[in-house]
């Protein structure tokens, strides 16, 4: 048979967001696929460095349009290291549940693009309706849908607006209750354990060989979880599990993203009920005349795709010297996507690389 | 932290600097040459996991600083704590940066290496595959180099676009 | 766990198809935004100060600060707008954080539709400047919002001190207690040490809006830039530029800076004094040539008289010596400083850091000839005969009475006079019972002189301190008027005396009417009194503090007739120069009274004289 070139995107209904892969086929095997990224490449670690520490704020939630919140993160958190700033205690439980939010609404995208990849419209547009419902939530907390902006060095920007936590609750709830629905109508449905199992299957070894985090390496049976390793916010002050499974395919990363999703909820529940009184904000010094001392620092969290992690130096200037994001995108779909489509068909390319749960505005940064 | 492991490496590696900037963080200071055996010798000893490879330019010193970050797979605190992390450092100079691959070692440095040669212009001995991953063409001075200046270059590509006809300037 | 499914729920989904959709009908079915929304901008043009801090901050360079011609702009206000330019702002809200007055503000409009690109920059206004373009809620729609058209009442992401980006707060400055403090002259005020100096100087937000405020035009947030970087050298070359007299202007300066400071709206301005005396209190006097580069001045020959050693004729003859001149300095009463040193207690100016900044200057070259009365020991002609040029700036030291029966009783004093005595070291009348009638820093210096003195004598404090002004339109400075009240001096604003009561040739009071106004409709002094409200002030001594004047005894009549005059002043040029060229004028019979008009007043001289020395103008 003759071996052809295919370009998979980034124009193509299997294939969410900017990002193509190449292949290189033989009928419908896949002999060898390269990653493609580069679409959404903005250089935001270079223009950060033209930018003082508070300006580099708004700026940093807008290199993951999924999820900005692990961002905000990660920032502060760096900035909050290299200058010493202590956070207040309420400040963390309320970075906690808002980092816990913004899980559970990326998990409800990634649910869409699956589902959607898969054809199952339905289940798309509950997903997509119900991730709606927590940027209500978000609009409500920071003023804005998409980007917070919220979490910032020295606490979070405001605190909870007057009954913003039976907000939260009741709109949880409400997400809640259709659990059975999306079971029902897409995690039992026959034909996503057809379409899925054995599909992008990688073994334990593999996984952590090839640099896996997240989901991708919880379903082959590793619950590594930076809020566990190294816990930040409020996450060593609750108890919540970490879903895993062992088979190491599409079918079980996309179930765990399920269990997480619901472990999410319970973990809100959970910070909600606890949540301390206080002041949310300790003030940073003046934007105009802020040095950083000089040093530097790597900072992760367990963003929802997994290990997000910030090396950031500061040459003890007005702006950072470099800032670098290490993404989980990128092990996962520069290194496992290339090497798991070898030798699987056209047609799994769309459902390996979105079980992979590959982002990619966060390979290109 | 990992006290015995320092002296050890001390001990086998000759010339390296070790020290602990925090509780759990270790920092190895090496020459370029040594990068592939300290790794092997580090993910055998547990730390089998690079989160990141990283590349600071200190242009007033002419050296690149590559930054091979390890964060072990462990499941809690406890275990972490023992253990930590790792950020092995090496310098190589500015003029025609030149270092050895570690993909034998760990398999996903493959993309990070390949963004370090195509931003900041380092040469990756034994890299299978040193094409463009997030540009799509070179650049005089790899852009994430201290002395490309993002406002100049902006400044000479899009001034010289000649504007729309009729629109107001 | 990795069974395969079989059943039929899925079909369960249909269910759906018979319910109401839950998503919104847009357009016809519009979004309500969150309360915290952040839409498009609000700017409250009252409030805002044109400080151009959202400029500054603005990640995305979406913010030009527009001048406004109607805008007519008071002293330390800019008459600037912010507009924002909506291809660019990313709606991050760090704007509303920096706004120092709080005028900024986010409204929950989001809605701007237009047919052209150039209206999507827009001047942020609210409903109260622009009523044209907000309308209310009952009559918005899209169609309206097409025409550029906002809702009022709509505001959205506020701003909050608690998370505001700058720091509302001062660091506090250490004094001594008013119980420890009115026993002695000691200087009330510690200072900053160097952390604490940093820590304030941090705060500042380089909006430049003091600089316009001050009346020297003072390079202060160089200098302030350059104390937070701990370059007090660079901080005091920032200060020399325009003021040879900061040990006196860090203490006592009216502080004209941090009234127009932006953090004062809604916060604590900048300790801006405080400031520059930190940075020259930490300069020995023996590194000041060497720091300010003044170790070797060229002379260019030519010669310049001045006439008082107040702050307006060191500041004349220190920037003449730079220049080149040789400045020559005539002062009447045996040590020079002036008003500064004969009108200021020393509590608020030890004669020290006076001493340190007269020192500085003569160090440089010129010199200072005391006990020197002009009309007496030289004349003025002599003067125009052996310089080119004079500059005058002999102040205001004889006091104004008030004039109401009583007041040529030999206890009856004038505050002026007595200050100049204490700091002669000459003994003042003191009693147990005092009037002191004035409301400006004059009465303010004098009564806490006499608490001093009467807690020494009589170990007891009974002042009472009147003025027409009520509290709030008293001309003297806030903190004085507190550290007055701190010390235990009664203050009765809104009085005005009627007269004093001498029983056997002994003052037994004074007599207050209530003052129902003190300026008239057009803005001049015209007090208005309530004849029927009156209450008495008991007191053995009053001492008057209602203002100064000038005395110009020394000036000869074929002179006087040379000069011309605009109302009751010496008419002269924004130089100083009046209608007779070679003669200058400064200090407080220029502008003030206050330090820093002085200064100003002599450095503009200065290069007047210069002018008119080198190219006869």
């Amino acid at each position: 048979m003759k071996e052809l070139e295919l370009y998979f995107g980034p124009q193509h209904l299997g294939m969410v967001g900017n990002f193509s892969i190449t292949l290189k086929v033989e009928g419908d095997r896949i002999l060898e696929a390269t990653s493609n990224p580069g679409y959404l490449h903005r250089g935001f670690e270079k223009l950060m460095e033209y930018r003082t520490w508070i300006q580099n704020f708004p700026l940093v939630c807008r290199i993951n349009v999924v999820e900005p919140d692990h961002m905000e993160m990660v920032y502060a958190m760096a900035v909050e290291k290299l200058a010493n700033i202590e956070v207040p205690e309420r400040a963390h439980w309320i970075r906690s549940i808002y980092l816990e939010l913004a899980r559970v609404g990326s998990h409800l995208f990634g649910l869409w693009a699956y589902s959607n990849m898969l054809g199952f419209d339905t289940v798309a547009q509950w997903a997509m309706y119900h991730r709606d419902l927590i940027l209500d939530l978000f609009e409500e907390l920071t003023g804005g849908r998409v980007y917070h902006i919220y979490i910032w060095p020295g606490g979070v920007r405001r605190d909870f607006p007057d009954g913003f936590a039976d907000k939260i609750v009741k709109t949880l709830h409400s997400i809640g209750k259709c659990v059975p629905d999306y079971d029902d109508t897409f995690f039992n449905n026959p034909l996503f354990y057809e379409r899925a199992h054995d599909i992008g299957k990688i073994t334990q070894e593999e996984a952590k060989e090839w640099g896996g985090v997240g989901q991708v390496l919880r379903a082959t049976g590793v619950p590594y979880d930076i809020r566990k390793v190294e816990p930040y916010a409020a996450y060593d002050k609750v108890d919540f599990k970490i879903p895993t499974r062992k088979e190491g395919d599409a079918y079980s990363r996309v179930w765990v993203i399920r269990d997480e999703l619901i472990e999410s909820v319970y973990l809100i529940f959970k910070l909600l009920d606890k949540l301390p009184l206080g002041k949310v904000y300790n003030r940073v010094p003046n934007p105009f005349k802020w040095k950083v001392p000089k040093g530097e620092a790597y900072v992760r969290v367990e963003s929802s795709r997994g290990e997000l992690g910030l090396y950031m130096v500061s040459n003890g200037e007005d702006k950072p010297y470099r800032v670098h994001f290490r993404t989980p995108s990128y092990p996962h779909g520069l290194t496992i996507l290339e090497k798991v489509l070898k030798g699987a068909s056209i047609a799994d390319v769309g459902n390996t690389m979105i079980s992979l749960y590959v982002t990619a505005p966060e390979i290109d940064r | 932290m990992n006290k015995k492991l320092a002296e050890e490496l001390e001990l086998i590696f000759k010339d390296i600097e070790v020290s602990t900037p925090e509780d759990t963080m270790m920092e190895v200071r090496a020459h370029k040459e040594q990068v592939l055996t300290i790794l092997g010798f580090l993910k055998d000893k547990g730390y089998n996991h690079l989160a990141l490879i990283s590349c600071v330019d200190w242009i007033e010193k002419a050296e690149f600083e590559l930054v091979y970050i390890l964060t072990p797979y462990l499941q809690n605190y406890e275990a972490y704590k023992e253990i930590g992390d790792i950020h092995l450092k090496i310098r190589i100079p500015r003029e025609n940066p030149e270092t050895g691959t570690v993909i034998p070692i760990f398999a996903n440095a493959e993309p990070y290496e390949r963004e370090i040669h195509e931003l900041f212009g380092i040469k990756f001995a034994g890299h299978p595959r040193l094409t463009h991953l997030l540009l799509e063409r070179d650049y005089a001075i790899p852009p994430f180099r201290k002395d490309f200046d993002t406002r100049e270059y902006v400044k000479d590509v899009f001034d010289s676009i000649p504007p729309i006809k009729g629109e107001k300037k | 766990m990795d069974k395969k499914p079989k059943n039929l729920r899925p079909l369960k989904a249909i269910r759906y198809l018979f319910k109401k959709p839950k998503t919104l009908r847009y357009p016809f079915e519009l979004k309500e935004p969150a309360e915290r929304y952040r839409g498009l901008h609000l700017n409250d043009w009252d409030k805002c100060t044109g400080c151009g801090n959202c400029a500054d901050i603005c990640p995305n360079v979406a913010i030009e600060m527009k001048e406004i011609a109607e805008i007519e702009p008071e002293k330390g206000e800019k008459n600037e707008r912010p507009e924002i330019d909506y291809g660019r702002c990313c709606f991050c809200g760090l704007c509303v954080d920096i706004c120092p007055t709080g005028s900024l503000r986010l409204s929950r409009d989001y809605l701007h539709i237009h047919f052209d690109p150039n209206t999507f920059s827009l001047l942020a206004k609210d409903e109260k400047t622009d009523k044209e373009h907000f309308l209310p809620e009952e009559e918005y729609s899209i169609f309206k919002a097409s025409l550029a058209h906002r809702k009022e009442n709509y505001e959205g992401f506020a701003p909050d001190l608690i998370y505001a980006l700058f720091d509302p707060e001062r660091i506090p400055m250490s004094q001594i207690p008013p119980e420890e403090r009115k026993t002695s002259f000691i200087e009330q005020v510690k200072g900053f040490n160097q952390k604490e100096a940093t820590r304030e100087a941090s705060r500042c937000l380089e909006c430049k809006l003091c600089e316009d405020a001050c009346p020297a035009g003072m390079d202060i947030v160089d200098y302030i830039r350059n104390i937070w970087d701990d370059n007090l050298e660079g901080a005091a070359r920032d200060i020399y530029k325009t003021n040879p007299l900061p040990e006196i202007c860090g203490r006592v300066c009216t502080h004209n800076c941090e009234s127009a400071c932006a953090l004062g709206y809604q916060g604590e301005p900048v300790s801006i004094r405080w400031l520059k005396r930190y940075a020259v209190d930490s300069i020995p006097l023996e590194k000041y040539q060497k720091v300010l580069g003044t170790e070797e001045i060229k002379s260019i020959g030519k010669k310049v008289a001045i006439v008082g050693s107040g702050p307006g004729g060191l500041a004349a003859a220190y920037y003449l010596k730079l220049m080149g001149y040789e400045a020559t300095i005539f002062e009447k009463l045996p040590k020079a400083g002036g008003m500064i040193r004969y009108g200021i207690p020393e509590y608020r100016l030890p004669y020290e850091a006076l001493d340190k900044d007269i020192e500085y200057i003569k160090s440089t070259g010129v010199e200072i000839k005391c006990n020197t009365t002009i009309g007496e020991d030289i004349t003025l002609k002599d003067l125009k005969n052996e310089y080119d040029a004079v500059f005058i700036s002999t102040g205001l030291h004889l006091g104004k009475s008030t004039g109401v029966p009583g007041t040529d009783h030999p206890d009856v004093f004038q505050a002026i006079e007595q200050l100049r005595k204490v700091t002669m070291g000459k003994e003042i009348k003191v009693t147990d019972k005092i009037v002191v009638i004035g409301g400006g820093d004059v009465a303010m210096d004098i009564s806490r002189t006499l608490v001093r003195l009467q807690l020494q004598e009589f170990g007891v404090v009974d002042i009472t301190v009147s003025c027409l002004e009520t509290r709030d339109i008293m001309p003297a400075t806030p903190e004085e008027i507190e550290e007055a009240l701190e010390e235990g001096i009664d203050i009765y604003p809104g009085w005005g005396p009627e007269e004093i009561i001498i029983k056997d040739d002994k003052i037994t009071g004074v007599v207050m009417k209530k003052c129902l106004r003190v300026f008239d409709e057009e803005g001049r002094f015209n007090p208005e009194f309530d004849a029927q409200e009156k209450m008495e002030l008991k007191g053995s001594m009053v001492v008057e503090a209602i203002g100064q004047v000038p005395d110009f005894t020394f000036l000869p009549e074929e002179i006087k007739k040379g000069l011309e005059y605009e109302g009751r002043r010496i008419k002269i040029n924004e130089y100083g120069q009046t209608s007779t060229p070679w003669l200058f004028l400064g200090g407080d019979l220029a502008r003030g009274p206050d330090v820093i008009n002085a200064i100003d007043t002599g450095h503009k001289a200065a290069k007047g004289i210069d002018r008119f020395i080198s190219k006869n103008e």
